[in-house]
């Protein structure tokens, strides 16, 4: 099951987002993933987290995700740039 | 008249190691359970094979076609298409497309390699129309195979392949590999039964197939459990097992070390690729990292990439040891890895030695350069961040992408340069800007030309940074340069006088030899000069635009200008100049001399207005009929739309005012702005055919939407819209009989003519002096009539006007009676009256036809009388079988019949067959 959240209020999708696959990924792949933090949690799977600098950038960083063919399990985004849009609320 | 070079020079090069149809390998599985979903692939048109990287798409495809037909008696080609990132620019994309199959359907395609080639590049869905009928004469299969398709994010390209699927020829199948779902309406194709599909769940190797590929086709000789945990491991990713494989390889201890790693949720490829890695020698695994960074190599790519001598020999060594090495062409000349594994290989390189990749991406850069390949050696400059040297090569590549219309890739590369380095390249900056305005986006023109401007001053003393040039040439063009895409912003804004300022500025500034640049600023003074109504310097410029055109060969844009020069001389009234612009301009294409200049069609639609204004409506039809023979791709970008306003035309004067609104309907639809005033919209025209239908109210309707009043400042950009308000205002006036109405009418008419004749258009002038003696008739003012009908009548005759004055009928006549009466101009009145008795009796054709068939539409039709098929046909009139389709649905329309039999018998009553 995937999911995508997308907070309102950031026109550019800039912010912190953690990106989860079905696997473990070892730490050296962080490079790989622009420098990305790469966790391994206890079910399985790996949480690639980290801030984007905008929509662009997490496609790029999706379709690499695509590219090694993990399963995508969800992306979430944790803390929307307050700077584009003081009124928004982190969800 | 020499004719242009052969277009095939100034085609870009292709790589044809992206057009090679991967052979079978002998490492592969057969996998009989999926040949029963591509067999259907060759009856349908889409296959689609959708799964992530390493599923074994590429594989299974090429061995599928390896194998031939189901049966033998399927006449089958396959052509191939390897993607990759830069055929998102839709002209490298079509090119590709167009080559692959002409590899095996050579007759295919030539004429639209040329027109991308060409100068104008024409609409894309124009080139597809071609294209599909040229594939439409193909009497075999074809089966299209575009493999990485996921590399594709164009929009326009897209759009494009829709339009493809919606329109292909029963007998082409396209197969799109891609590791995502192409952008294409898959649920119409699915709902219509038009798709297979091959998914992740296919594609997945069962137990039984690892099995074959384990004990088979590797000869590891595993046990069932053992197979059955690498399986369920590996859920039957293929190239997952290829590695188990291969460390699994000379093992003893296999069981343990399946055991290893069965238990994990680890990333299997990254594991796997490790235990690969591992048990190489230190160089050979070495080569593998540092050659990572290419797309494709070759033995000798590999030795400057990597430092090392024998690429060559090491190639073949692992070529042989199954390291994923995917050949790319017969020759084992080319090669690239596997994509799953040179990602695995990359991220290992970025982890290892970052530090090394920029050198790496250097020395890949530095070999492209040196081997002729500007466009590698940019890619790997941008991406081992080697930024001034990148802006070099995209410097020195400039004219050529240019030239090449690749203005999408030049405008990409522009936007990954550091601002620090492109502001201390006036070159790059002024070419940056041509990127911007050829892709329709003037918002930043402006500063880049600030920044390229800079650099001419004499630089102040203090200036800390130095201006940075790579090709002197180019430097020298910048002044002129500068000042044409200052002219060119300004006419996209719409401010002419600035357009007109900064043209001739660029003229004073072109050096000798710049004959492009001086075609540039000379168009954009004509179409400044014509948007502001100045005819005469309109001509002026136009006429030396076509003479520098003509000079650098650049055929098409000759005829273009002919169609401006044509248009101008028609508002200036005089028709026979106009005439003689037209035959004039197709005397530059010589015939029977390859295929005809794009341009031809729209000389042919040109003379046909002439005609019917002369009222010589059979030589008006014959011109269509030949621009249509002609076919819309040897037409210019808005032929499609000028060919049914004309054909409206012809239309409208037959009395078919339906089809005349049916044809400017299609044709508003068709008509797309370019730099070119639009001096006569399609909805004006329209509104003209309302009005003879005495559909006032809808007329009226136009008049609100465009916002047109009789207070409005006349001008000539508007002049057909307010001639045609008036016209709006005399029918109601006619019916209502409100005096306010033809007093507003008059007035308007009254500023008409003063700003036409001021502005030298006769043509114009006639068709105003023509409804004031209308509008002085419905008043019950006779002789106050014969007073502008009678200076129209001066204008007219020289030139031979026809039917301006028969169109507006009865009432015509008995102004044109009436002045034949006071002995006004009688020889022509005469004639216009005699025209005006003929179109009353409704003898439109001699044909007894309401739309009369044209001469080659009798040709078709006499050989219809025949014993010939449609290829027969074809070959005897020499053209290709679509269009003798064209003409066969046409004959049957005007016949009023629906097969072959009838139409024969039907012209046979009408006395057509034996007609000539």
């Amino acid at each position: 099951m995937s999911t995508t959240h997308a907070a309102p209020g950031t026109p550019h999708g800039a912010g912190e987002y953690e990106i989860r696959l079905k696997g473990h990924l070892a730490s050296r792949w962080a490079a790989w993933f622009d420098g990305l933090t790469l966790t391994r949690e206890s079910e399985g799977t790996t949480l690639i987290a980290g801030r984007v600098t905008d929509q662009a950038a997490l496609h790029g960083l999706l379709q690499k995700v695509r590219d090694i063919g993990l399963p995508l399990v969800s992306v979430i985004q944790v803390n929307p740039d307050q700077s584009s849009n003081p009124t928004s609320t982190p969800n | 008249m020499t004719r242009p070079p052969p277009e095939k020079d100034l085609r870009p090069p292709l790589l044809a190691t992206k057009l090679y149809l991967p052979g079978p390998r002998e490492s592969s599985v057969a996998r009989p359970r999926l040949n029963d979903h591509l067999d259907r692939a060759s009856k349908t048109k889409l296959l689609l094979v959708s799964a992530p990287a390493g599923f074994g798409k590429t594989t299974l495809l090429a061995e599928w076609l390896a194998t031939g037909p189901a049966s033998p008696a399927d006449d089958r080609s396959a052509v191939w298409l390897s993607l990759d990132r830069g055929d998102n620019d839709p002209a490298s994309f079509w090119r590709y497309v167009i080559a692959a199959l002409r590899t095996v359907a050579p007759t295919v395609g030539e004429e639209e390699l040329a027109l991308l080639a060409g100068p104008q590049p024409p609409p894309i869905q124009l080139v597809l129309t071609t294209l599909l009928n040229d594939l439409s004469s193909v009497r075999r299969d074809i089966v299209l195979v575009l493999d990485d398709y996921h590399l594709i994010d164009s929009r326009e390209i897209q759009e494009a392949m829709g339009f493809l699927l919606d329109h292909m020829p029963p007998r082409l199948h396209l197969v799109i590999a891609s590791r995502s779902d192409p952008a294409v309406p898959l649920a119409r194709l699915r709902a219509r039964g038009e798709l297979v599909e091959l998914r992740a769940a296919e594609l997945r190797f069962t137990p039984d197939e690892t099995a074959a590929y384990l004990n088979g086709v590797m000869g590891l000789q595993l046990t069932t459990p053992d197979v059955a945990a690498l399986e369920e491991r590996t859920e039957g990713w293929i190239a997952a097992l290829q590695l188990a494989a291969l460390s699994m390889q000379g093992r003893d201890d296999v069981t343990n070390f399946i055991a290893g790693f069965t238990g994990d949720d680890r990333y299997i490829v990254d594991y796997l690729a490790e235990e690969v890695l591992q048990r190489q020698l230190t160089h050979v695994r070495d080569f593998l990292l540092h050659t990572s960074i290419l797309s494709r190599f070759t033995g000798s790519l590999c030795d400057a990439v990597a430092g090392t001598t024998g690429g060559k020999a090491m190639l073949d060594a692992l070529d042989r040891g199954n390291l994923f090495l995917v050949p790319l062409d017969d020759h084992r000349h080319w090669y690239r890895y596997h994509h799953l594994f040179a990602d695995v290989l990359r991220a290992r390189l970025a982890e290892e030695s970052p530090d090394l990749i920029p050198a790496l991406h250097r020395s890949a850069s530095d070999w492209y350069a040196q081997n002729g390949d500007p466009t590698e050696a940019i890619r790997h400059a941008m991406a081992g961040h080697h930024f001034e040297r990148a802006a070099d090569l995209v410097e020195l590549s400039l004219p050529a992408l240019l030239r090449e219309r690749r203005e999408t890739t030049l405008r990409g590369w522009l936007e990954l340069l550091p601002d620090d380095i492109l502001n201390v390249r006036p070159v790059l900056s002024n070419g940056f800007a041509g990127a911007l305005l050829a892709t329709g986006e003037p918002e930043s023109v402006e500063r880049y030309l600030q920044d390229a401007e800079r650099w001419l001053e004499p630089q102040s003393e203090s200036a800390t940074v130095d201006m940075v040039v790579a090709d002197d040439a180019e430097f020298r063009r910048l002044p002129a340069g500068i000042a044409v895409h200052r002219a060119a912003l300004a006419l996209m804004l719409g401010h002419r006088s600035a357009t007109v300022a900064h043209a001739e500025l660029s003229l004073d500034l072109l050096l000798d030899d710049d004959d492009l640049g001086r075609g540039a600023a000379t168009a954009l003074i004509g179409l400044a000069s014509w948007g502001n109504g100045n005819l005469e310097a309109a001509h002026a410029a136009y006429t030396d635009c076509v003479a520098i055109m003509q000079r650098v060969g650049h055929f098409s844009d000759v005829l273009g200008c002919s169609i401006t020069l044509a248009d101008i001389r028609l508002t200036q009234g005089r028709l026979r100049d106009a005439m003689h612009t037209f035959e004039k301009a197709l005397q530059i294409a010589p015939t029977g001399v390859g295929p005809p200049l794009r341009g031809t069609a729209d000389m042919h639609a040109g003379m046909s207005g002439i005609h019917r204004e002369w009222n010589d409506m059979s030589a008006a039809r014959e011109s269509l009929a030949r621009s249509e023979e002609l076919g819309e791709h040897n037409g210019l970008p808005q032929h499609r739309y000028r060919w049914r306003v004309a054909m409206a035309r012809i239309r409208e004067a037959e009395g078919n005012l339906d089809g005349a609104l049916e044809l400017l309907d299609e044709a508003h639809h068709l008509y797309e702005g370019d730099f070119a005033p639009n001096v006569r919209p399609v909805p004006a025209v329209r509104a003209r055919v309302l009005i003879r239908q005495a559909r006032l109210a809808e007329a009226f309707d136009w008049v609100r939407d465009e916002g047109l009043s009789v207070e409005d400042d006349v001008n000539y950009l508007r002049e057909y819209e307010h001639v045609t308000l008036a016209r709006a205002l005399l029918a109601k006036y006619e019916t209502e009989r409100d005096e306010s109405t033809v007093t507003e009418a008059t007035g308007l008419l009254e500023r008409l003519l003063l700003a036409a004749d001021e502005g030298g258009r006769t043509g114009s002038a006639i068709e105003i002096l023509v409804l004031q003696a209308r509008a002085s008739q419905m008043r019950g003012d006779g002789p106050e009539a014969l007073i502008p009908l009678e200076r129209a009548l001066t204008l007219a005759e020289p030139e031979g006007y026809m039917r301006t004055f028969i169109d507006e009928g009865a009432p015509m006549k008995t102004l044109l009676e009436a002045a034949a009466e006071h002995g006004i101009a009688s020889r022509y009145v005469g004639k216009l009256l005699i025209a005006l008795t003929g179109a009353e009796d409704g003898k439109p054709t001699d044909q007894g036809l309401v739309d009369a068939l044209s001469q080659r539409e009798l040709e078709v039709l006499r050989l219809l009388g025949s014993e010939l098929g449609g290829p027969e046909i074809a070959r005897e009139l020499v053209v290709s079988l679509s269009t003798v389709r064209t003409h066969t649905r046409n004959i049957y329309a005007k016949l009023g019949v629906n097969n072959r039999r009838a139409a024969v018998r039907r012209a046979e009553k009408l006395h057509l067959m034996s007609h000539t």
